[in-house]
C-alpha cells in the first residue's frame, strides 16, 4: 500500500468508526472496494477485475459451506449481499464513469459481470440446498484453496498459468513479463481454511455474511495480516470497543509509528540491505555483515510497521486486531523468537498443523521416541511455514534452517536443564547468559534471512561464505 | 478445588516437562510466553490435562491467549468440569 492509499483508508476508517448504526455494512462496503482498488494494477489489466471477484466468490462459497441452514438469517444477509453486488457492479461500471485517478482497471462489460454474479449465486444456492454433500464439499474447498495457493505461490506454475491467461485474452506482449499476483490471497486463504477446519471440529459459531466477509477481507489486514481468529474478531465486530480520548491517541500513535517504521526506517535501510547485486559485487566481509543486519532490520521494520498500521486502523473502528510482533530480536532463544515473530501465522500453523500432528503421533499405539517426534513435527512445520511465503527452494531452506535450529535448541535445553550448575543460576550470570542468548539467536535468524531474501540458494551460499571470510 | 488442580499441574510441569522435580512454579508465572513450556511440551500438557481431569483443550486453544499461567489453566479446567 502507498502512503496515499493508507491515508484514504484511515479517513474511511474514522468515518465508519463513528456511524452508530450499520457500521458492519459500512466496513463491508469499504473492504469490498479496497480489494478491487488495491489489487496491483499491472500487467494483467484485463484480469484485474476478476481476481477480486474470485476472492469474493471463494469467501461466499466458504460462508455457504460453514453456516448451518437454520442460522442463515436472510433478513440480515440480504443487505450484505446488496452491498457486495453493488460495490462489484460499481467497480465494473467504472468503464463508464472513468474515475481513472482512483481505479484504472479495464473492466469487462456489464453483461459479463452480471452473468458471473448470477452464476456464483446459482452455485451458492446449490451448495446451500445440498445439505448432505456438505462434508464432502468442505473437503473439496480445503483442497481447492490449497491448490490455488500452491499454484500462485510456485514461480514455475504461476508463470505457465499467467502465460496461458495472457494468450487467452490476446493481450499485450508486455503482459508476459511479470507473473500474476493475487493480492491478499495468502492471508484470506488461511482465514478461510481456519473457518472450515473449525466448522469440521464443531467450534465455529454461526455467522452472517457481513460477519464472515468482514473477518475474511477486513481492509486493514487483508494485504498483510494479522490473521485473526474469527470468533474473537466477530465478538468485537458486534460490540466495538468505545473510542475514548486515550484510544484516539493510541490508534493515532500506532498509525504514526507504523508509517515511520515502514516508510522511513525500512525504506532507508533498503538502500544498504542485502540484495543479489550487492552480494555478488561486495568483497569485504565487514560490509557483508552490514548488508545482512540492514536487511534483518528492514524486514522487521517494514512488516511490523505494516502490522502497526493495520492495528491502528482497526482500532479506529473499535476492533483490536491481534499483535503480530513482540520485540522478536530481543529474545534469548529461537523458541521465544518464534513466539514473537509473525505471531498470528505461527499460531495458525500450531493450531492446524503442529498440534494435531504432535497429538496424533504422541497418542499412537506404538509411540516413537520423543526426539524423533520433535524432529518430524518441528522440521515439517517450519518447512511449511517457509513454503507459505512461496514454493521455492530458498523458502524451504529458510524453513529448514529454523526447524533445525529449534530442534537443536530443544535437545540442548533438554540435556542441560537437569545439569544447570549453581554458578549459572545467580542473577549476574543469568543476565550474561541471557545476553549471549540474544546475540546468538539474532545472528542465527539473520543468517537465515540469506535464504529468504536472495534469489536462490547458490547466491545465499556465496553470501554465507563471504560472511565467514571463506571467499 | 483449584488449589488441587494447580498442585497436580505444577508437579507434572516440574517433573515431566522441566525435569526439575520439586521446582516451585508461581501461580502467575508465565508458562508459554516465557518459553518455559515449548510447543511440543504444550501438547503433552494438554494430553495430561485431558487424561487427568477429563477436560478437552482444543489444538487451537494451546496458546498464551487461552492460558499463560497455572491460575488461568486451573480456572479453565474448573470451568469446563462444571459444564
Amino acid at each position: 500500500m502507498t502512503i496515499l492509499q493508507i491515508a484514504l483508508l484511515v479517513i474511511l476508517a474514522i468515518i465508519v468508526g463513528q456511524i452508530p448504526r450499520g457500521r458492519q455494512l459500512g466496513m463491508l462496503a469499504i473492504s469490498t472496494f479496497a480489494i478491487f482498488w488495491l489489487q496491483p494494477n499491472e500487467p494483467f489489466v484485463t484480469l484485474l477485475f476478476w481476481l477480486p471477484v474470485g476472492t469474493l466468490a471463494i469467501t461466499l462459497l466458504c460462508w455457504a459451506l460453514t453456516t448451518p441452514l437454520e442460522s442463515r438469517k436472510w433478513g440480515e444477509n440480504w443487505s450484505a449481499v446488496a452491498i457486495l453486488v453493488s460495490v462489484t457492479l460499481l467497480m465494473d461500471l467504472n468503464r463508464v464513469f472513468k474515475f481513472n485517478q482512483i481505479y484504472t482497471s479495464r473492466t469487462p462489460n456489464l453483461e459479463l459481470a452480471l452473468a458471473a454474479l448470477f452464476g456464483l449465486a446459482l452455485i451458492t444456492i446449490l451448495i446451500i440446498s445440498w445439505q448432505n454433500g456438505r462434508h464432502f464439499f468442505q473437503i473439496v474447498a480445503l483442497a481447492a484453496i490449497l491448490l490455488i495457493f500452491v499454484i500462485i505461490k510456485t514461480p514455475g506454475l504461476i508463470h505457465i498459468v499467467s502465460e496461458y491467461l495472457v494468450n487467452l485474452r490476446g493481450a499485450d506482449p508486455a503482459d508476459k513479463t511479470t507473473p500474476l499476483t493475487w493480492l491478499g490471497y495468502s492471508y484470506i486463504a488461511f482465514r478461510l481454511l481456519h473457518t472450515i477446519r473449525d466448522k469440521q471440529s464443531g467450534r465455529l459459531p454461526p455467522l452472517t455474511i457481513a460477519e464472515y466477509f468482514n473477518y475474511a477481507i477486513f481492509f486493514p489486514s487483508f494485504t498483510a495480516g494479522p490473521i485473526d481468529r474469527v470468533e474473537r474478531f466477530v465478538k468485537e465486530l458486534n460490540a466495538p470497543l468505545p473510542l475514548a480520548n486515550d484510544d484516539w491517541l493510541d490508534a493515532g500513535t500506532r498509525l504514526f509509528v507504523g508509517m515511520f517504521k515502514k516508510f522511513v526506517v525500512a525504506d532507508l535501510l533498503a538502500f544498504i540491505s542485502l540484495s543479489n547485486v550487492l552480494v555478488t559485487q561486495v568483497k569485504s566481509t565487514g560490509w557483508m555483515w552490514v548488508f545482512l543486519y540492514a536487511y534483518a532490520f528492514q524486514i522487521y521494520f517494514d512488516f511490523s510497521g505494516y502490522t502497526d498500521i493495520a492495528i491502528g486502523m482497526g482500532r479506529l473502528m473499535g476492533i483490536r486486531l491481534p499483535e503480530n510482533f513482540n520485540a522478536p530480536y530481543l529474545k534469548p532463544n529461537l523458541t521465544q523468537f518464534w513466539n514473537s515473530w509473525h505471531i498470528s501465522l505461527t499460531q495458525w500453523f500450531r493450531a492446524y498443523y503442529f498440534n494435531p500432528l504432535t497429538r496424533a503421533i504422541r497418542s499412537a499405539k506404538n509411540p516413537l521416541p520423543v526426539w524423533v517426534i520433535i524432529f518430524i513435527t518441528q522440521i515439517s512445520t517450519f518447512v511449511l511455514i517457509g513454503l507459505w511465503h512461496g514454493v521455492t527452494a530458498g523458502f524451504a531452506i529458510w524453513g529448514l534452517w529454523h526447524g533445525i535450529g529449534l530442534f537443536v535448541q530443544n535437545r540442548w535445553s533438554e540435556f542441560i536443564r537437569p545439569r544447570i550448575p549453581t554458578w549459572a543460576q545467580t542473577q549476574g550470570s543469568q543476565k550474561v547468559l541471557g545476553a549471549l542468548g540474544v546475540f546468538l539467536t539474532f545472528n542465527y535468524v539473520a543468517l537465515g534471512w540469506l535464504f529468504f531474501n536472495l534469489a536462490n540458494p547458490a547466491i545465499a551460499w556465496l553470501a554465507m561464505k563471504k560472511l565467514f571470510g571463506i571467499l | 478445588m483449584e488449589d488441587l488442580i494447580m498442585t497436580a499441574l505444577e508437579e507434572y510441569i516440574s517433573t515431566k516437562i522441566l525435569k526439575q522435580p520439586g521446582r516451585k512454579i508461581g501461580t502467575d508465572e508465565a508458562l508459554i510466553s516465557s518459553g518455559m513450556i515449548d510447543s511440543f511440551s504444550l501438547v503433552d500438557l494438554a494430553l495430561f490435562v485431558e487424561d487427568k481431569f477429563n477436560v478437552r483443550i482444543d489444538d487451537a486453544e494451546l496458546n498464551a491467549q487461552t492460558f499463560n499461567n497455572l491460575n488461568e489453566l486451573a480456572a479453565l479446567i474448573e470451568s469446563r468440569q462444571k459444564k
